[in-house]
């Protein structure tokens, strides 16, 4: 009777209620049971590879490596310590887990993998061209946005542990190029985009600035060019070649510069400008530092300053790397790096399939290829003898860091080349302390790369 | 008994079920000494055996309760004996043992249709005793009372009160009594002042994980009470209570003590060694095992706090696979589901049976969604399949409820008035 | 992962829920067997009303224009909550619910009263007749 069913019902209801408990709990346990499993104490990881099979890091213990053959990749691959967190493995750990649900946990024979992006022979030549020096340097191919060099001396062998943790160097244990760094000359690149953005080609190219050595702002305050007899009067073109830090400011202080317009373009390019929240670009899950800077005042010491690369700017080599692939492609818009090309299961079926993006639109198309135009007249004309055989498009960088104590050497820029469509970034840290030049670490890099 | 096929076929599978089980322990499971095993195999087929015998002398039309009682018990008995390493557990055999006499008790006392309902006062009695003895014989707010080398949860005991409560009171609806403007059923007021009583009493022991299982007995004689004849369904009740039952929620989250809320806001996997130290242990137990377990007796949870109560469910996961541990669960809920496919012929009958399965479903939710991180996580038990003597003894009562609606007795009672006072 | 193991614990939980399956199909079985039992309590008793049968599957049921009743009769001349029919040993009683019109059996206004077979209940303007039932063996 009615009576009845109704109790049946309320019956039913509390089952009801229970089973679909029960389905979400097992869909969940299902789902996520490779993410539990990361908290074992007796979890298996894979083996991350580079791009032509050798071997980055090896989860499951069983292989034979000679001595410091993951030293030049350590800090950007990481290990499953938890010692570093911003590494493709600490970030990507679950796609490297030899663990399916329903097989339980996989000791000999899972297939799981990362075949990264990296060359491994490129980066490790990058690596021993430091000879001693530190620094880092990265390289992608900015069609694809593969990325192919990511060093950064000093680095850690992930296979030795981390005993001496106390004495290793700071920054031993990140990837420096994923960092903000004080971008020195380099910075006239942005600055040079901002203002064929705010102008036009043709009114930057008809502007020219003297420079006697040193340049006093409205505020009295003196911007000195490294050429202390100063370059005369340039246009953009030689301020460019000539690095010249009075052009620079006067530019700045330009009233077709307006501040608004600088912020403006500048947050376009991926800088935190003032206090504005820190950016970051995901690379498989690393973050990477974009830029930041001040801006104030355009007539202001420190805004100049920050223009022209010192002061509070600071970005990030990868960043640089990646204006670069805009201007190189000509498009305005940066190829996005990615460093896993695929990732398979710990069945050998592919999980991951990395994929070229692109970012939104930084700048025109006219100012990708005036900024280009500058930079490879700038490359023929002075790195044809330290770097010969290539196309290549650059503008170097002396960056003051430790209140001028020391000064890094930094060079930007892509090469010209169908096959090897290469943009870089490369940083060597106290230039002066040091026998090897960045233009030395940049050719052997893209020799190793190109050959 | 009415149906020998019925009766044979059972007895067959559930001894056909453990004699897998027990294969599997023997064949994979990690044992110092066969006989162990052995003694382990003896015990549940003898105890199989046995029951099946003495079931015969119960009068029961349908032994189908009592076969999933069997099958359960002995179940929990074999996953028991062999967490870390196969040998029998005398303890929880024991508690089997006791549950299984305590759900023919059951049975007799409630198999028929008005003897407790004569005797109402008797179960709102014991009730009072339950909770004096609670507040006077528990040492220092805690809900144990220590005999000896036993440990007793007396709160336990009020579950199957409060579902006899519900049921008897379920055929006063018509007495209805004027008191000042309102007309009162006074047994309803009897019955809320009673749960509102024991919920207090579990908060003031910090027992809060069973407060849901009562709220949820409570509730079922409450949707049943308001669909009983001349109970007048009203939406506009059931939203009343509903809002009631939110607000109160709120406000117990609200001025819930600090040690309460860190369990309702705890995110275990950024503390697996503090506050989600079982949980966390738990989920990779449940991962380790996968689908198919590690095997009876190898697992590592067995060496974690509670493993046999509290997380149970991810033991039985980890050593005998997520597969049989849904089976596990899944066969509780087809012995609480039987009123379904025989259904009851009173609505006392019909009220015992949904409370005892409001009871049964939030204590499993309970345990197994909060050992598996879907909500906070109590110390509640699950029936027949966590370890616990008074969990055992009590769950025993109520599926003898369980038999007792799929049995019933109807007598006449001579010289009671049914109805009379309308 | 090894075969055995993987092929015991399928097992396992393939036996404990075919077990379960069985004692189910006991039960579901066992159905009969129950309302044969409770055609025996309630004597096979059924309700009839000009053509159109109610039957008595618990041992309370409520008469009334009421949706929850359990036999409904709506007619203005039958109060809400009209009758409660009870059983006990197989003996059907009927006890007015306080109705406004009242209830007849065989055309006596009762308050409460023991049924025999035939009796004819009049509820408002409806006549329902007890009977056993024709389809019980």
């Amino acid at each position: 009777m009615k009576s009845i069913r109704r109790c049946q019902r309320v019956i039913t209801l509390f089952i009801m209620l229970f089973l679909i408990g029960m389905a979400v709990l097992v869909v969940r346990i299902d789902r996520d049971a490779p993410f539990y499993m990361m908290h074992s104490e007796d979890h298996e990881l894979g083996i991350v590879y580079d791009r032509s099979g050798d071997v980055l890091f090896d989860g499951t213990g069983t292989g034979e490596y000679e001595e410091n053959h993951f030293l030049d990749v350590g800090n950007l691959i990481g290990d499953d310590k938890g010692q570093m967190e911003n590494t493709l493995i600490a970030q990507n750990i679950d796609l490297l887990n030899n663990y399916s649900f329903s097989e339980g946990l996989i000791r000999e024979g899972g297939k799981a993998a990362i075949y990264t992006t990296l060359d491994h022979y490129a980066n490790r030549a990058v690596y021993n061209a430091y000879a001693g020096a530190d620094g880092c340097a990265c390289a992608y191919n900015y069609k694809t946005g593969e990325l192919l060099v990511c060093a950064s001396v000093p680095s850690i062998d992930v296979t030795k542990g981390y005993g001496n943790i106390a004495e290793m160097k700071s920054g031993t244990l990140i990837s420096k190029a994923m960092y903000g760094t004080v971008p020195g000359s380099t910075q006239k690149i942005p600055t040079l985009i901002t203002a064929l953005e705010l102008m036009g080609t043709e009114k930057l190219f008809s502007k020219s600035y003297s420079c006697s050595g040193k340049y006093v702002n409205a505020y009295g305050d003196e911007i000195v060019c490294h050429y202390s007899s100063g370059h005369g009067m340039q246009n953009i073109q030689q301020a460019i070649e000539n690095s010249c830090n009075p052009f620079f400011a006067q530019l700045v202080a330009d009233p077709d510069m307006p501040l608004e317009g600088i912020k403006r373009i500048y947050r376009t390019l991926g800088y935190s400008v003032n206090d504005d929240e820190p950016q970051y670009i995901d690379i498989n899950g690393i973050q990477c530092e974009t830029a930041s800077t001040v801006l104030t005042d355009t007539d202001e010491f420190n805004t100049q300053w920050g223009c022209i690369g010192q002061g509070e700017t600071l970005v990030s080599p990868v960043q640089m790397m990646m204006w670069e692939s805009a201007i190189a492609n000509g498009t305005g818009k940066m190829t996005m790096p990615y460093l896993i090309d695929r990732a398979s299961d710990t069945y050998g079926d592919v999980s991951v399939l990395g994929s070229t993006r692109f970012s939104k639109q930084l700048f025109s198309e006219d100012t990708a290829s005036a900024v280009r135009q500058i930079l490879l007249t700038n490359g023929a004309d002075h790195y044809a003898v330290s770097v010969p055989g290539y196309t290549l498009a650059v503008k170097s960088g002396t960056a003051q860091v430790l209140e001028g104590a020391e000064e890094n050497a930094l060079l930007t820029g892509f090469i010209v080349d169908d096959r090897h469509p290469i943009a870089f970034c490369v940083l060597l840290e106290n230039k002066y302390g040091t026998p090897v030049t960045a233009e030395q670490i940049l050719k052997t890099m893209l020799d190793s790369l190109c050959s | 008994m009415s149906n020998p096929f019925s009766y044979l076929f059972s007895c067959i599978f559930v001894i056909a079920a453990h004699a897998v089980m027990l294969f599997n322990v023997f064949s994979s499971g990690s044992y110092e000494s066969s006989s162990d095993a052995f003694i382990l195999a003896a015990a549940v087929i003898g105890l199989d055996i046995a029951y099946s015998f003495v079931m015969l002398f119960f009068r029961q039309h349908t032994f189908t309760v009592n076969f999933m009682l069997l099958l359960i018990i002995n179940m929990s008995n074999i996953f028991q004996s062999c967490f870390g390493g196969v040998s029998l557990d005398v303890k929880h055999y024991v508690t089997g043992i006791a549950a299984l006499v305590s759900c023919q008790i059951g049975f007799l006392l409630c198999r028929s249709h008005k003897r407790i309902q004569n005797e109402k006062k008797i179960v709102y009695i014991c009730m009072i005793l339950v909770m004096i003895a609670i507040v006077t014989l528990t040492g220092s707010r805690s809900m144990w009372v220590n005999i000896g080398n036993f440990s007793i949860q007396p709160s336990e005991f009020l579950k199957p009160l409060l579902v006899l409560a519900c049921a008897t009171s379920i055929t006063e609806q018509q007495n209805k009594v004027r008191v000042w403007k309102f007309y009162i059923v006074r047994e309803n007021v009897i019955l809320f002042i009673m749960t509102a009583a024991i919920c207090l009493l579990q908060w003031w022991c910090r027992d809060l994980g069973s407060i849901p299982t009562f709220a949820a007995i409570y509730a079922a004689g409450f949707l049943l009470r308001i669909c009983y004849p001349k109970a007048k369904f009203s939406k506009k009740t059931l939203i009343a209570a509903a809002i009631a039952v939110f607000v109160i929620a709120c406000v117990g989250v609200y001025f819930a003590p600090d040690y309460v809320k860190a369990r309702l806001f705890t995110d275990i996997w950024s503390d697996t060694s503090g506050g989600g130290y079982q949980q966390s242990r738990a989920l990779i137990a449940i991962a380790e095992g996968g689908w198919f377990g590690k095997g009876p007796g190898k697992g590592f949870l067995c060496d974690i706090f509670a493993h046999e109560n509290d997380i149970v469910f991810a033991s039985i996961s980890e050593e005998w696979g997520l597969l049989t541990a849904l089976m596990t669960v899944l066969a509780l809920l087809i012995m609480i589901s039987a009123p379904l496919f025989d259904p009851p012929r009173s609505y006392y009958h019909g009220t015992l049976a949904a409370g005892v399965c409001a009871a049964f479903t939030v204590q499993m939710a309970l345990n197994i969604f909060g050992s598996c991180n879907l909500i906070p996580f109590t110390g509640v038990t699950i029936p027949f399949i966590s370890a616990g003597g008074s969990s055992m003894v009590t769950s025993g009562l109520m599926t003898g409820m369980l038999t007792a609606a799929q049995s019933p007795e109807f007598h006449r009672i001579p010289g009671k008035k049914r109805g009379a006072n309308v | 992962m090894e075969l055995t193991p993987l092929l015991l614990c399928a097992a396992t939980a393939a036996a404990i829920d075919i077990c379960s399956l069985v004692l189910i199909l006991c039960a579901y079985r066992e159905r009969s067997t129950g309302k044969k039992r409770w055609n025996k309590i309630s004597s096979g008793m059924e309700l009839v009303e000009q053509g159109h049968t109610h039957r008595l599957l618990c041992d309370e049921i409520l008469i009334g224009r009421h949706a929850s009743a359990d036999i409904r009769l709506p007619e203005m001349s039958v109060s809400r909550y009209h009758a409660l029919l009870t059983v006990a040993d197989g003996v059907w009683t009927i006890t007015d619910l306080g109705s406004k019109s009242g209830v007849f059996v065989n055309g006596v206004q009762i308050k409460r009263k023991k049924l025999r077979e035939n009796d004819v209940i009049s509820i408002g303007s409806r006549r329902l007749t007890l009977r056993k039932r024709r389809d019980v063996k």
